[in-house]
């Protein structure tokens, strides 16, 4: 029998270690005073294509219903969790999940997720708690802390919103920023302003780097008091980080948004080996305007597998070995009591003994069971 | 640690050794790499690859940077950073055909290397087209009648010449480009920028 492209057995260590990850994520976000929460699998197309989300729904998992709705199996947490929360008391909310989303254009299309959403905090407060807890999370783990990125949606926007665009040209920009197309964001911009404003709006491609390049923005945008009000955010969020024992942290001036709730803050986590990207979020107080609310919500995402892959092997339990046989079933479940904070496993004599640190026997001597260690 | 590129094996290989060398840099082992496909020199780490290859290499973080014409970025997009155009490896895509003012009845039916590129003109133009993918010796298609007509990378348009075939429209011109893998660089940027500036020759547009 065969699998699809990309579906995966999971087996032994690695399912372990991705089990692993996710009750440490259930113990610290419950630590941290979170409340769990889980939503369907299959939830209506349309929560996730209306306007406000706008995700693609040939990239979903998708089917007609009895009634002719289209069904599709949940391709994103952050917009399930708002539908699930719409109805809800308005008073600081703190939530954690774990499960899977699916996505028909990855290989594979399951993909392990664990977060938080963060709703009705004040900003500041929200955004460096996602950070801190990723952080306290990754350290619980092994994984050690990471590189963090900072971006925030609303200085391409502001610069954006300067520029007479049509729907389409606003959108090849867009993608043009996010490929840090560098030539094609001036051409696009200056077919509809002046060369000035194309360069600037072209410069912001490479707005990145370390923190430190904060302090030329703000010299080259002093006369911009919005986006000096973004850079002061991004300061205060970096310094809280690095006050509580942060890595490197990087800034990103010239993202743009993937999905259009998003709307302030972003930022994604790099691990230190292999640069993966091992989580992502942001700040989409727009996500819940569509239910008529303006509110504040945050929210990071967190790859299991790639996770999963960085644990290191936990100082394992003794292994002990009892060898028993059909008779002396329901001794040996009882000696086994008498080993604490060990594995025990009952096994017939034909075991391979060698993977044990202790092996015991039952044997029967004068008609009565007695523990013999070999 | 040295930064890894990724090269378009063939013309793109040459034309970006002949630009490194105008720039003085050491070319050497790139010239002597005989059938290796891995080459290091005193900057850089070079694989050589098939463009499309180099794209995917990128993408998945095993190159930080490669040179591949934009043919290649337009017809499979991955998911990469597209950095600069590179002053080599201009050429052009055009609709060209024999040269007759029969329009078909049917549909037409374009014979191409790239149907994503050519479904997407067609399309933005609102018109509907069958495509016949083919790999290569694209200008057969309309004097065998396979196709009506093709969609194709025009340099000189001799071979176009040779085989009676006339351009009907110009869609539009490319270049060879350089990209960088999304996460290198931002993670590598002290290592990689350096070279990026070497490349960026064409900046006095901006």
């Amino acid at each position: 029998m065969f699998l699809p492209a990309g579906s995966k057995d999971e087996m032994g260590k690695a399912l372990s270690n991705r089990f692993h990850v996710m009750e440490q994520f259930r113990e610290i976000t419950m630590m941290r005073g979170y409340k769990p929460i889980s939503t369907p699998v299959i939830e209506y197309a349309s929560t996730f294509t209306n306007e406000f989300i706008d995700m693609k729904l040939q990239d979903m998992m998708k089917w007609f219903n009895g009634e002719g709705e289209i069904e599709v199996l949940r391709p994103d947490w952050t917009t399930a969790i708002a539908r699930a929360l719409s109805s809800q008391e308005k008073i600081p909310q703190k939530w954690a999940y774990q499960g899977s989303i699916f996505k028909r254009n990855m290989p594979g299309v399951e993909y392990h997720q664990i977060g938080v959403e963060i709703i009705h905090h004040p900003e500041l407060m929200g955004e460096s708690e996602c950070l801190l807890m990723a952080q306290a999370f990754l350290k619980e783990i092994g994984v050690g802390t990471c590189v963090i990125e900072l971006g925030h949606t609303e200085i391409y926007e502001s610069l954006v919103a300067e520029l007479q665009l049509s729907k389409v040209e606003a959108e090849r920009l867009r993608q043009a920023m996010h490929d840090k197309k560098k030539d094609e964001v001036y051409q696009i911009a200056a077919a509809s302003s002046d060369k000035e404003k194309a360069t600037e709006l072209a410069s912001l491609v490479d707005a990145f780097g370390s923190i430190e390049i904060i302090a030329e923005y703000e010299e080259r945008w002093k006369d911009r008091e919005n986006l000096l009000g973004i850079l002061q955010h991004i300061k205060k969020l970096s310094e809280i980080l690095l006050q509580s024992g942060s890595g490197e942290i990087l800034v990103d001036l010239g993202r743009v948004k993937n999905l259009p709730y998003y709307s302030g803050l972003m930022f994604r986590g790099f691990l230190q080996s292999s640069g993966a990207i091992c989580f992502s979020g942001g700040r989409y107080d727009r996500l819940y305007e569509r239910f008529g609310e303006s509110i504040s919500a945050v929210g990071v995402a967190l790859d299991v597998e790639v996770l999963a892959a960085q644990v290191k092997e936990t100082d394992s339990l003794e292994k002990v070995c009892i060898i028993a046989n059909e008779e002396s079933i329901a001794f040996a479940e009882n000696v086994r009591k008498s080993f604490q904070n060990c594995i025990v496993d009952v096994q017939s004599d034909s075991v391979n003994i060698d993977v044990y640190d202790q092996v015991y026997e039952i044997k029967k001597l004068n008609g009565k069971f007695e523990v013999i260690e070999r | 640690m040295k930064p890894v590129i990724a090269l378009t094996k063939g013309r793109l290989e040459k034309q970006f050794i002949q630009f490194l060398q105008e720039r003085d840099y050491d070319v050497q082992p790139l010239l002597d790499k005989g059938r290796k496909l891995q080459v290091e020199t005193d900057n850089f780490f070079a694989i050589f690859a098939k463009g499309i290859d180099v794209a995917t290499y990128v993408e998945y973080g095993i190159a930080d940077l490669g040179i591949v014409g934009e043919d290649i970025l337009l017809e499979v997009q991955p998911d990469v950073f597209d950095l600069l155009p590179l002053p080599f490896g201009k050429c052009r895509f055009a609709i060209a055909g024999e040269p007759s003012n029969l329009t078909p009845l049917r549909k037409q039916r374009i014979a191409t290397k790239y149907p994503n590129i050519t479904t997407k003109y067609f399309r933005d133009q609102g018109k509907s087209v069958d495509i016949v993918k083919l790999e290569g010796s694209v200008e057969l298609a309309p004097l065998l009648g396979l196709a009506d007509d093709i969609v194709d990378i025009v340099e000189t348009g001799n071979t176009l010449k040779e085989n009676g075939l006339v351009v009907k429209e110009e869609m539009l011109t490319i270049s060879a480009r350089c990209i960088a893998n999304r996460n290198s660089l931002k993670l590598k940027k002290a290592i990689l920028t350096p070279l990026i500036d070497l490349f960026r020759v064409e900046e006095a547009i901006i």
